[in-house]
């Protein structure tokens, strides 16, 4: 295709989804996935099953991960992230301990739920420190008065700073900076962003001009991963409409995400 | 194959800014993308109250540049002297199409005054052009409006005027809802612009093309408030003949605005 990612980039999604029911997967659904990867050049692909309302079972949690599982097992190319919900902390440790030591997840996927800088988290994120994994957070600043009804505890750019702060030795990475908020907002309050522990994925169907540049100007080349969520012309396109030079393509496409999986311990 | 892009736009948004938003600018960007020719309209007539100025200042923004822009005319039904502004819009200034904005200039599409300028450019034979939104909504800023078009708001001015063709920009209309159940396309005057629909992924762009023909798909952009390669991408992973692609990039275009 005329506009994918050249295979040199080993291309890594670092932000998206199968889907199933009651802990199968779908596998039909799983093949889109992997096609549509296929046509825009991405070859690994993170995945998660995440639960959207107040207040996922740890049940429902861990028939959620068992599709992820199955993903992973559909192909190789399926890397898992484990959805938790920190408000069952005891059950949501055992959950990344089982999804991650038992099966090979690389990271932990958090919903809104709670706000990434909500005490409720610590336990979560100290597991995740524990094993060396990153924690994707669903994140944005929505503005308009139905969803931010629909999400109002919807972390942003304010919350990281303050979680950075709360759990210095956890990865965090910020979901979707197209997810549809103002994305603007966040680039303002992540000015100040500084350390290792801290990533901004460029997900999202949102494609206003300049997002994905003025991302990487705002919090680093070191902290931009390249991701899709679901949307692939938008992911792959916005980040070609960028611009960016060779070196920053090698980190976003793979290299940053590398270097966290990397950091997994054994 | 040669391109032109339905969904333009040139002048200031209120709420953010954007680059590229002349037309000696935005020509230049999307030449660099590979795009012959655009439909263009002025930002600035969502929000003036008397919004046929814009159309002024977008007749003299173009007017270095009609090899390549074609003016789109921005007018708001309920305002005194509309009638007056269309005829200018499209004798004087040589504009082909009418872009209605009812959650803007804060109108139904059902009221009267709608249905006297649709009728009006359905006397003129040319196309009038809605967009969805200009700017997704859950970014909005306080005083910008707080949701998209959707088909339902739509519906009933379709089918009422069924000789006045229509094209929804910016729009994501399930593919299902403009078909019946048995597939068949339910809008015949209805064209959609099909930067907001997936290609890759579950090709819900291809499903369109199947369900409305490729002679009711047209090719755009959003630029300058978007990136382009994004919609260029899901072109360029939709199922179709080269035939059915020559129509969504060009052909249509042409038809639509009597190019």
């Amino acid at each position: 295709m005329k506009y994918a990612i050249a295979k040199r980039y080993k291309c890594i999604d670092a932000h998206n989804h199968v889907w199933g029911r009651n802990g199968r997967l779908d596998t039909a659904e799983a093949e889109n996935v992997l096609k549509a990867a296929d046509l825009v050049g991405i070859d690994r692909i993170c995945v998660s099953v995440p639960l959207t309302h107040d207040c996922p079972t740890p049940e429902e949690v861990r028939r959620n991960n068992d599709i992820a599982i199955e993903a992973m097992k559909f192909s190789k190319r399926f890397l898992g992230f484990c959805f938790v919900n920190p408000g069952y902390a005891r059950e949501a440790t055992a959950e990344i301990e089982r999804c991650v030591v038992e099966h090979g997840m690389v990271g932990v996927k958090l919903y809104h739920q709670y706000f990434i800088s909500d005490p409720a988290q610590r336990p979560v994120m100290e597991k995740a420190a524990e094993l060396g994994i990153p924690v994707l957070m669903h994140a944005g600043k929505v503005t308009d008065p139905m969803t931010r009804a629909a999400q109002p505890r919807l972390s942003a750019a304010e919350h990281f700073l303050q979680a950075l702060k709360m759990f210095p030795d956890t990865m965090l990475i910020q979901g979707h900076i197209g997810g549809g908020g103002d994305w603007e907002w966040n680039l303002r309050g992540l000015e100040s962003i500084s350390g290792n522990n801290y990533y901004i994925d460029l997900s999202g169907s949102v494609v206003d001009a300049g997002i994905a540049r003025r991302t990487l100007d705002t919090v680093g080349e070191d902290r931009v991963l390249f991701a899709t969520d679901m949307s692939y012309e938008e992911g792959v396109g916005k980040v070609i409409d960028a611009g960016f030079s060779e070196r920053q393509l090698v980190k976003i496409f793979s290299g940053n995400m590398e270097k966290i999986l990397a950091r997994r311990k054994k | 194959m040669k391109l032109f892009d339905i969904n333009t736009a040139i002048g200031h948004w209120p709420f953010q800014q954007v680059r590229n938003n002349t037309s000696t600018k935005l020509r230049k960007l999307l030449e660099s993308k590979g795009i012959s020719g655009a439909a263009v309209a002025h930002t600035h007539g969502v929000f003036y109250k008397n919004c046929h100025d814009a159309n002024g200042e977008l007749a003299a923004e173009i007017s270095k540049h009609r090899d390549f822009f074609t003016g789109i005319a921005t007018i708001n039904p309920t305002y005194p002297g509309w009638e007056r502004d269309l005829q200018e819009c499209v004798e004087a200034f040589g504009f082909k199409a009418l872009r209605l904005l009812p959650l803007y200039h804060n109108y139904s599409l059902k009221s009267a005054e709608a249905s006297a300028i649709i009728a009006a450019a359905g006397k003129m034979k040319i196309p009038v052009i809605i967009p969805a939104c200009i700017f997704n909504f859950r970014q909005m800023h306080w005083m910008d409006i707080p949701r998209a078009l959707e088909l339902d708001d739509l519906k009933e001015v379709l089918l009422g005027n069924p000789d006045t063709r229509f094209v929804l920009t910016e729009g994501a209309v399930p593919v299902s809802q403009l078909a019946d159940p048995s597939g068949k396309s339910l809008f015949k005057n209805l064209y959609i612009e099909m930067s907001r629909y997936r290609s890759a992924y579950g090709g819900v762009l291809s499903n369109l093309i199947r369900t409305i023909g490729a002679d009711h798909v047209l090719f755009g952009s959003g630029a300058p408030f978007k990136e382009i390669t994004p919609a260029l991408m899901k072109l360029d992973n939709a199922e179709g003949s080269v035939a059915e692609k020559t129509q969504m990039t060009s052909g249509n275009f042409k038809k639509l605005l009597n190019l």
